[in-house]
This record gives C-alpha cells, sequence and structure tokens, in this order.
C-alpha cells in the first residue's frame, strides 16, 4: 500500500509526452494480419484506413511480402521506423515472443488476443507476456481488450467513429462496453478525446489512462468503466490529489470479493463494495452511476456544460409541451436533489402579460401546448425564455419538444421546431453566466420523427447544447453537474 | 506499552484480537479517551480496585474466547459498592464458565456518564486500505445499518460529512428536544481514529479490524467504553 497523498507520478508535460505515440501514433505495427485477408488485423487496416489514420502502417507476417498492399516485415523489431502503436491479434501462446522480438522499438502494445489471466490457465502465459514487455521495453494495454480510440490521431477499432475532435475520454476495463460506449455515446452527441479499452490491465491499467485524461488539455469529463480494480488505492489518491479539477463519472461493474479473513466487527459486517465506492465518491467528488445510459447522460452534460461551484445547478426551469411529462419530471428531478419551483412574482406576472393561448402554464413547469409554441412560427419561445432568463434566477433551463405532437399539428416544411432551437440560441447567447441550458427531445421512435430528432439533436450538439431522449437522463446529466459543483463548493474551504 | 508492543506481545501469546485493556491502552496511545480503570486478577482483588475508582463502576470478565461480553454474561454496570463489585466478579466466573475455562482477570472502571452512544468502527479493505465508519449505537447500526465509511486519512471535512451523511443525523443534532451532541468531541475521535496520523493509519498493516462500541458522547466529552481490536493475520514486519 502507498503512502498517503498520491499525485500525478511525473509532472503532467511528460505524462502527455509519454503517451502521446498511443494517442496519436506516427506508426503502427499490425501482428495478424493474413495474406488471405481475412485476420482481425486487416480489418484494422481497413478501419484505419477509412478513419482517415494518415501515418505508416506496418504489417507484420514471418513470411509475406505485402499485405493489403503495404509492406510486410518479419518481426516487430524489423520495421524500418520504430513502432509507436502495435496492434497484436494472434493466438495468445504466440504473444511473448512476437512482443520479445520488438526489442526496444515498440512504445505501446495493445493485446487483443484472450486466453490469459481472464482464465486460470492463462496466469502463466500473462506472467511470461509481461516479462516479455519489460524486457523488450514495450508498455502493454490488454491483453483480452479491443483496442484504442483516438479520433486525434486517426486511430481506432471500429468502423464509423466520429472523427471530430470531442472532450470526453473513457477508460474501459470491458472492450464490448467501449464499442458501445462509442457507438452509442457518438449517436447521443458525445465526443471523445479517447477510448481505451485495458482488458486484463496486466501493464497499464485504468490509473494510468486516468493520470493522462486528468493531464491531457483537451480532455474535459473523464468516464470509467471499472471491474476489479487491483490498484484501488492508487485510484483514490490520484482522484483525491486531483480535487474535482475534471469531472469523474465511474461505472462500476461487478463486486469485489472480500478478503477471505472472516469478519468478526460490526464495523466489519457493514463494510462491503458499496460503502467503499460510496465513500470514495463522497470524498473525491467522483459521480458514481448505476448503467451504460446513465453513464452516458451524466457525461454529455458534463462534455460542455460547466460545474459551478458558487453556483450548483439546483433550480431548473422547465419549458415545453406535454404538461403530464412536465408532471413526471418534477418528480424525477426532486429525487436526484433538483428543484422546479415557482417562478418569482415578477417573472410570472411578465409571461401572463404575454397573453399566451388558454391552457399555457406560466408557473414553472411552464406549459406550453402546441398551439402555444408555433406562435409566431416558434419565436415565441424566445420572449418566454428572455423573461425567464432576465429576471429569475434559474441555474438550469430545460426545454423539452414532444416531437410527434410538434410536428404533426405543423404544416410540412414549417420550421417551428428549428425557430425554437434558434430561439434558445439566441437567449442563450445573449446570457452566457446564467441557466445552464439543456433540451429534451421526445420522440415516438416512428422512423420520420426519429429522422428529424437526429437533425436537430446534431444542430444542437455542434452548439454544445446537451440533447436528451427523456426526462430522466437530462435529471441525471444535471444531477451530475451539480454535484461536481457541489463538491467543488465543499472542499474550497480545505 | 506502545501500540505496536501491544499487538506483538498478544500475537506472541496467539492471540487473534486484543483484550479489552490491552485494546483501551492503544486508543489511549492514540489520545482517545477511555473510562478510568484498573485490572485484576481474582474477584478478591476487585475491592481494592473499587476504592481507588469514582463510582458507578463496571465489572468486566476478560477471556480469549468471550467475544461478545454482554451475551455471555461478563459484564455487569451500576456497582456502588466494593462489596457489590466483589459480588458481581465472581458471579461472572460463573457466568462466563459456562463458555470458557480461561476468564485471565477482571476489568473494572468507571462508568462513562450518560450521553449518546456511538459506534466508531475500522476495517481493512483489500484494495482502498482502512475504512473508518460511524454509526450511532443500538438499532441504528444493527437494525437500520445506518452508517458512514470513509477511505483513511480522513480530513477534518471528511469526519464532519460523515456526521452529517447519517439518516440519523438530526437525533446528533438535538431532535425531539433531545441535548445536542458536541460535533467537535466527535470529529475529533474520528480523526484521532481514521485521520492521517490516526490509529488507522499508523496500524494499518497491523490491525484487521476495530470496533469502540460504544462511544459515549456526553456534554463533558466522548468516552469509549469498549473497544475490539481483531488482529490482521499476518502482520507485515515492525516498520
Amino acid at each position: 500500500m502507498s503512502r498517503a497523498g498520491g499525485g500525478l507520478s511525473r509532472p503532467e508535460q511528460e505524462i502527455r509526452d509519454y503517451f502521446a505515440p498511443l494517442f496519436a501514433p506516427a506508426t503502427i505495427a499490425v501482428v495478424g494480419a493474413s495474406t488471405a485477408g481475412n485476420g482481425r488485423g486487416n480489418v484494422f487496416i481497413d478501419q484505419l484506413r477509412k478513419f482517415g489514420y494518415g501515418g505508416e502502417i506496418y504489417p507484420i507476417h514471418p513470411k509475406a511480402a505485402e499485405i493489403d498492399g503495404l509492406k510486410a516485415y518479419p518481426a516487430l523489431g524489423a520495421t524500418p521506423k520504430s513502432v509507436d502503436y502495435a496492434y497484436v491479434a494472434i493466438p495468445g501462446p504466440s504473444v511473448p515472443a512476437a512482443i520479445a522480438a520488438a526489442a526496444g522499438r515498440v512504445r505501446f502494445a495493445h493485446i487483443l488476443s484472450s486466453g490469459f489471466a481472464e482464465v486460470p490457465a492463462g496466469r502463466a502465459l500473462q506472467e511470461e507476456l509481461l516479462r516479455a514487455a519489460r524486457g523488450a521495453g514495450v508498455r502493454l494495454l490488454g491483453p483480452n481488450c479491443n483496442g484504442a480510440f483516438s479520433p486525434r490521431g486517426r486511430l481506432t477499432f471500429i468502423y464509423r467513429g466520429a472523427t471530430d475532435p470531442g472532450a470526453v475520454g473513457i477508460v474501459s476495463q470491458s472492450g464490448g462496453l467501449g464499442v458501445d460506449i462509442i457507438r452509442r455515446g457518438q449517436e447521443r452527441g458525445l465526443r471523445f478525446t479517447g477510448v481505451m479499452t485495458v482488458g486484463n490491465s496486466a501493464d497499464l491499467g485504468p490509473v494510468d489512462l486516468l493520470e493522462f485524461y486528468l493531464a491531457d488539455p483537451e480532455t474535459r469529463v473523464i468516464g470509467m468503466y471499472l471491474e476489479g480494480i487491483a490498484g484501488g488505492r492508487r485510484l483514490f489518491d490520484l482522484l483525491r490529489w486531483a480535487r474535482g479539477r475534471k469531472p469523474v463519472v465511474i461505472l462500476k461493474g461487478g463486486r469485489t470479493i472480500q478478503g477471505t479473513q472472516a469478519v468478526v466487527s460490526h464495523t466489519g459486517a457493514l463494510a462491503g463494495d458499496e460503502r467503499v465506492w460510496t465513500a470514495l465518491s463522497r470524498q473525491t467528488g467522483v459521480v458514481l452511476v448505476k448503467d451504460l445510459e446513465e453513464l452516458i447522460d451524466a457525461i454529455l452534460a458534463l462534455q460542455t456544460l460547466t460545474a459551478r461551484a458558487d453556483r450548483p445547478t439546483r433550480k431548473v426551469a422547465l419549458f415545453g409541451n406535454g404538461g403530464g411529462t412536465s408532471v413526471l419530471a418534477v418528480d424525477a428531478f426532486a429525487e436526484r436533489g433538483l428543484d422546479v419551483v415557482p417562478f418569482r412574482p415578477k417573472t410570472r406576472a411578465a409571461l401572463e402579460a404575454l397573453d399566451l393561448p388558454p391552457g399555457t402554464s406560466v408557473a414553472n413547469p411552464i406549459d406550453a401546448p402546441v398551439g402555444t409554441l408555433r406562435q409566431e412560427d416558434g419565436r415565441i419561445a424566445e420572449k418566454i425564455m428572455d423573461i425567464v432568463y432576465g429576471m429569475d434566477d434559474q441555474d438550469a433551463f430545460l426545454m423539452h419538444l414532444n416531437l410527434p405532437v410538434l410536428l404533426d399539428h405543423i404544416r410540412t416544411g414549417s420550421s417551428v421546431a428549428a425557430n425554437l432551437l434558434d430561439a434558445a440560441e439566441r437567449v442563450r447567447q445573449r446570457n452566457p453566466d446564467k441557466a445552464q441550458f439543456v433540451l429534451v427531445l421526445r420522440s415516438d421512435g416512428s422512423p420520420e420523427i426519429d429522422a428529424r430528432k437526429r437533425e436537430y439533436r446534431e444542430q444542437a450538439r455542434l452548439r454544445g447544447i446537451p440533447v436528451y431522449d427523456e426526462m430522466s437522463g437530462a435529471a441525471i446529466g444535471l444531477a451530475a453537474l451539480r454535484s461536481h459543483a457541489e463538491f467543488l463548493r465543499r472542499i474550497a474551504a480545505d | 506499552m506502545r501500540p505496536r508492543e501491544l499487538l506483538a506481545a498478544a500475537r506472541a501469546r496467539g492471540r487473534t484480537a486484543l483484550d479489552e485493556p490491552a485494546g483501551k491502552q492503544v486508543l489511549t496511545a492514540y489520545g482517545i479517551p477511555v473510562p478510568r480503570a484498573r485490572v485484576v486478577v481474582s474477584p478478591a482483588e476487585v475491592a481494592a480496585a473499587f476504592d481507588t475508582l469514582t463510582p458507578p463502576v463496571v465489572v468486566k470478565g476478560i477471556s480469549p474466547d468471550v467475544i461478545h461480553k454482554s451475551e455471555a454474561g461478563a459484564v455487569r454496570l451500576r456497582i456502588t459498592s466494593a462489596a457489590a463489585a466483589v459480588a458481581a466478579a465472581e458471579a461472572i466466573l460463573l457466568a462466563m464458565a459456562a463458555h470458557t475455562d480461561r476468564v485471565e482477570g477482571f476489568l473494572v472502571e468507571e462508568m462513562a456518564a450518560p450521553g449518546q452512544e456511538l459506534v466508531i468502527g475500522g476495517v481493512i479493505d483489500p484494495q482502498f486500505g482502512p475504512l473508518v465508519m460511524l454509526g450511532l449505537g443500538g438499532i441504528f447500526v444493527e437494525v437500520f445499518a445506518d452508517v458512514a465509511f470513509r477511505i483513511c486519512p480522513i480530513t477534518p471535512r471528511d469526519a464532519g460529512e460523515m456526521l452529517d451523511e447519517l439518516r440519523a443525523a438530526p437525533v446528533l443534532k438535538g431532535a425531539r428536544g433531545r441535548t445536542p451532541v458536541r460535533r467537535d468531541y466527535l470529529t475529533d475521535v474520528l480523526l484521532r481514529v481514521g485521520g492521517e496520523r490516526g490509529l488507522l493509519w499508523e496500524l494499518r498493516d497491523e490491525i484487521a479490524e476495530l470496533d469502540i462500541n460504544p462511544l459515549i458522547v456526553s456534554p463533558h466529552g466522548a468516552v469509549a467504553a469498549d473497544a475490539r481490536m481483531v488482529l490482521a493475520r499476518t502482520a507485515a514486519a515492525a516498520a
């Protein structure tokens, strides 16, 4: 066990430089591509090309002269330039020798192969792999993982990853979940600085990547999927040292098996995995989530909105169509420590003076039937928002649009929804330090509505607006923002 | 003896836990108040011990085989005379005979002033190291599991937030006409147990579990009325 304290293992600039070849490799070697073109490595080469990778690719093959149109080399140590990143997908027993052959000429190797310590029979093989890596001066990711996704380096292990630079750094102990985070995350508006899958973490583990993301200026928010973590103490010390400099969201899977010593005390009987993680969250400000959807919900808000220590997000204004939806939302928000409280009398009087059509409620929530929203082709929203932003003291403003209702009532080609978004954008620009803006776009799941929703979501994403499918997701996002801000406020006095 | 010596001595005797007098010596070394007490070997010596203390006193039987002293009839409370103290020790000897043939002596100690009973504990997590726990005594801990944990070493802010995190926090703050519990008394003990120079952090290689149950907080201060300290199965070489 380490001493108390923690902190980065080396200066920040050194950490950035150290991991640069992993996140933006100039040269990539591929072990596990075949001349027949059907190896996992061949797919990887194809993915790299489609993702726009601009560096050199060296297929490694004992006999072939060329693979997929690229000159092949017999071993990792035999490439023209030294290798920043090696992708290794060959049967497990062959991996240690392949790594040993790197002989100081490979910085990072991602071992996709399985049959290592994830099964009892593979523990010795993993030891052998680790010895080979140490001997050859190679840092390992994996084994038993999926690879690396890093838009800045055009490095990927999936097709159709978004190439635009992002602000979300992810480390996942599950490869499959890493894929889900990229795919579902980008559909919902996340953009990444990296998604690193670390599998068995024989060498580099989640905490090493956490260090990088903490030091990386492009990363604003960090997400971690953790199973059994060997470096628990280092994780805690590092997070506590970081004092919430960036929000960190953790999805913890599986239960740690407690020590074998039978407990005899009250305290021992009451301690458990959940207690420890709750404690860690309280002491470091980490936001804990329960599943993949919550992970995305939380990160979506933290990706663009800034937690305000001087003003944690608590009071939320709701505005949109669907009375029942906002009633249910008030409950969901209350459960997460967010208040939907009536506006100030002056705000309310000003809203009433707009003389909105019957059926419109202006107390907070503002329930606006379609008839209200379509007034002035949607520009009424700007007047409503100006009043709330200008006269009230809300911490967040949530606009929710039930798209099927909105679009059905409006003649084809109408731009009401777009105008609503434009109006919101103008008000937001005029009031940068006021309520944080969040959008909920509700669909009925039909292909037509989903297509429109996708368009609106993309427009909003480009403006830095988090878009949620449902109010419950927005509640999780805003609660994560509140929780991080409150942590910053709590520690400010230390 | 110093804490590590006490632990080493217990281990040398093949013990898995410190007995209560030794546990309280460790607490004392970390500045955690315990009642004034005497330890004697036989019931006959209890009278002399009584005379050096301010009644009422408590008499407890000491045995390495008895974990739950109350259930084994090894605790007698509110004793106000030397004769009653001797009788209590004799009764304890008889009651404990059903559980053990190793009664090593008697702890005669002043009864803590009445106050709010709390539990402060510790356990060494295999991943995160020592954890400190706070709960209210009795049903709050045993039935509702209303406790707050923190990873050591804790800061003064952590200690204060542990109090506030309990569902029973209003009880500490004086709900329903109760006397509020002094926060500073409680946070002071929490830091002596779980802080940077606290018991759990310094002895994390030597002990596995700790219960201070109850810690009685009265307007005069906090007192550890009982202490149980389980040894780590294999201690690291004494640092």
